[in-house]
């Protein structure tokens, strides 16, 4: 009551708050807060992004000793916020700190936890205790949300008693469980939490020009090996820069090795829809999910941009791409190079800017509705490679991976499901001059990477090149 | 109480912002995110009260109005801890010179900012610490900060002299931003693009001027000139903008409130505003 009434608009508009990525707070059950700690209102922001009705039931955890300086303090922080109260650094008089903590996380309380220990110097992180790593390794099924916040470091930092308005800005990361040794989540949620200050949506100051990352994107049919291949040379290309691989899965590589990072909400739904296309029994059912599944992956590729800001994107096949093919294995009589180039501009460029033939609308009716949804501005890729394989390679190299095979993968459709990407490969180059490099899938596995490798490299796609073209 | 008909006007208008307002926060269209309509908005509530029922509330309108701008150019800019006294004195300067406004002092208005709070912020700068270094950068952000705000206290007092006058000159600044988007990006040259835009407007400023004259009070010679004189005043007020933002903020990319959208919503009366007002006093008072 007194939140709803007195705090929150004494923050909202003393101070002004703008909140990034609220919607990773809200409908979760339980949770912990984590967050970096600058200043005696950080709690005080925090409960502002709390739902109502989650306030009464959750707790910061502070240090007992430091509060009790001042009765009126203690007293005024107890009914505020209800802390659990615990001695820091003294555990002959405290018997166990987690067990308090435990106690309220098994009565299905939230927590909110500055794993920093104490308040730093303003706009600094210090590295984190290990508490947060033991209590996590403990209860590893409550979700921890990292929360980064800038501006209370400036209105009231410590060593100062001047309580000035400025804004507050607070990014909420996405929330996720932890498994393994103590150690190991203290260090990963430590480097979570530096992630997030460093993002792009944390930084007060935005960039001289928006880094966008370089998309390269394979191609081929089912079977071509592409998802082989195109991950073989994420993980070469990942020795020079960071770089996020976009297949089935989302996979990110530093330094030539696997790096794991929070997984995205689109990612999810894109792989629960992405399942159910796999199972459509005829090519009338796969269309919905398949579409669906495509806008999702282009989505999917904003927002991977957008929280790990990778420098390279390999993909596993191009939304963009894959619609024009699919457009037209589907009206494989209303689609020509030029209904094929005149459709992938409506949709990757400001389709307001374009005056589009009546034609194309009428023989693609899709595309309208697309672009009533405002998913028209889907992303060109910086390089293309097209894996060439013959149909009847691909289908032995299906059935030899004995899954149940889906509805399209029959030699006859995947020769003309090639027909269809070479048609686009030849319009991206010729309209758009992105190059495209066509290899003879083949070949071995080994001969096939090195040259998409080569032909990656021979690129030069480091960032800063890569920003000039961001679309 | 009779209404008479420029004050249903104003109230129209103001109901009209209202409801764009409010229809902003359903349809996000980047047209209308973009677009100043809550400042526009909030100008023309305190010139309404103003007009309507008292000018103290109206005034006092426009001194939050400031203080939201200056508390999003505090947050952006950088400055040490020692500076956070001059930053306190520099959100006292709010109530310092729209209180004058207020009483309609005159001579203690127009040199509250220049005189009194330039002097201060230096002055609570060095009580604030020991550090020398920078001194002379925190000066020159805090200042420029209350640059600003001078910028809107003009802007008040114009609201003394008659909320239409005001009113008037917000509408001429607005039709002057609205053209200028619309030429963005249109015109090969800079120097084409400074003379279009101040060419297209011009007709359209100097019409509002002389069709506002009866509820303005201004005669028709005097607003001619200052009518002519708007869309210049426009071009530089964005002109030294778009250096500070681009200074502060970095290149182009989308505006949030607390990164420079305020700023960016306030740059076009940064001159217009006490240009126009010394105008009017000097010639018509």
């Amino acid at each position: 009551m007194t939140h709803a009434l007195l705090l929150r608009p004494f923050i909202k508009f003393f101070s002004g708050v703008r909140v990034v990525g609220g919607e990773h707070i809200r409908g979760l059950d339980q949770y912990i807060i984590i967050a970096n700690h600058n200043s005696h209102l950080d709690t005080l922001v925090l409960f502002f992004l709390l739902p109502l009705r989650d306030i009464a039931r959750s707790h910061p955890v502070a240090d007992e000793p430091y509060f009790s300086k001042s009765r009126l303090a203690f007293r005024l922080i107890s009914f505020l916020f209800q802390p659990i109260w615990i001695t820091r650094g003294r555990p002959e008089t405290d018997r166990d700190p987690l067990e308090k903590v435990k106690q309220v996380l098994a009565s299905r309380h939230n927590l909110i936890i500055f794993p920093e220990g104490t308040r730093g110097r303003p706009g600094e992180m210090e590295s984190f205790k290990s508490g947060i790593g033991r209590l996590v390794a403990q209860c590893p099924d409550v979700p921890i949300v990292p929360v980064y916040l800038s501006g209370p470091e400036r209105a009231l930092p410590k060593g100062s008693k001047l309580l000035l308005p400025f804004w507050n800005s607070i990014v909420i990361g996405h929330p996720q469980t932890y498994h393994g040794p103590h150690r190991d989540i203290t260090r990963r949620l430590e480097s979570i939490l530096v992630e997030l200050s460093l993002s792009n949506a944390a930084r007060r100051k935005r960039s001289a020009r928006k880094r966008a990352a370089a998309v390269v994107a394979f191609l081929g049919i089912d079977g071509s090996g592409k998802s082989t291949v195109s991950r073989i040379v994420a993980q070469g290309l990942s020795r020079a820069s960071n770089v996020a691989f976009v297949s089935d899965g989302l996979e990110f590589y530093e330094q030539g090795a696997s790096r794991d990072a929070q997984p995205l909400l689109a990612e999810k739904l894109r792989e629960i829809i992405g399942r159910n296309a796999k199972r459509a029994k005829s090519l009338r059912a796969y269309k919905v999910p398949k579409l669906a599944e495509l806008l999702l992956r282009d989505y999917l590729i904003h927002e991977v941009e957008r929280w790990y800001n990778p420098e390279i994107i390999i993909t596993d096949g191009l939304p963009i791409f894959n619609m024009a093919a699919w457009a037209a294995l589907y009206k494989k009589e209303a689609i020509d190079e030029e209904t094929c180039t005149q459709a992938i501009s409506y949709l990757t460029e400001d389709a307001g800017r374009m005056d589009h033939s009546e034609r194309l609308l009428r023989d693609l009716p899709e595309l309208k509705f697309i672009r009533h949804l405002s998913l028209t501005r889907l992303r060109l890729p910086k390089a293309v490679v097209m894996l060439d394989v013959a149909p009847g390679t691909a289908c032995a190299r299906i059935s030899s991976r004995g899954e149940q095979r889906q509805v399209h993968e029959t030699e006859e459709k995947l020769s003309e499901l090639r027909e269809a990407y070479l048609m686009v490969c030849e319009v991206v180059q010729r309209h758009w001059g992105i190059p495209v490099q066509i290899i003879d899938g083949s070949q071995t596995l080994q001969q096939v990477a090195s040259k998409s490798l080569q032909f990656a490299e021979s690129l030069s796609l480091q960032k800063g090149e890569a920003g000039e073209s961001s679309n | 109480m009779m209404l008479r008909p420029c004050d249903v006007v104003l109230i129209a208008i103001t109901i009209w912002l209202t409801l764009a307002n409010i229809a902003r926060a359903f349809i996000r269209r980047r047209i209308l995110h973009a677009s100043y309509l809550g400042v526009t908005w909030a100008i023309f509530i305190s010139f309404t009260i103003a007009d309507l029922f008292s000018f103290a509330v109206g005034n006092w309108i426009l001194a939050l109005l400031s203080f939201v701008a200056l508390r999003e150019y505090f947050s952006l800019i950088e400055v040490r801890i020692q500076d956070r006294l001059a930053i306190l004195g520099a959100y006292l300067s709010i109530p310092f010179m729209f209180y004058f406004v207020a009483i309609d002092w005159y001579g203690m208005f127009i040199v509250s900012i220049p005189v009194y709070s330039f002097l201060a912020i230096p002055l609570l700068i060095t009580l604030g610490g020991k550090q020398r270094e920078g001194t002379i950068h925190s000066i020159g952000v805090i200042e420029f900060g209350l640059f600003l705000l001078f910028c809107l206290g003009h802007l008040g007092y114009l609201m003394r002299f008659s909320s239409w006058m005001a009113a008037a000159l917000v509408i001429q600044v607005v039709v002057c931003d609205v053209s200028s988007y619309l030429l963005r990006d249109r015109l090969r040259s800079l120097l084409a693009e400074t003379i279009a835009r101040f060419l297209v407007p011009l007709p359209l400023t100097i019409s509002v001027a002389l069709l506002l004259s009866p509820w303005t009070g201004i005669p028709t010679r005097h607003s001619l000139i200052h009518g002519a004189m708007i869309p210049l005043l426009v071009i530089m007020g964005h002109r030294t903008a778009d250096y500070v933002q681009v200074d502060l903020l970095g290149g182009e990319g989308a505006l949030f409130p607390d990164r420079g959208r305020v700023l960016d919503d306030l740059k076009s009366f940064l001159f217009a505003t006490p240009v126009v007002f010394h105008y009017i006093r000097y010639f018509l008072t």
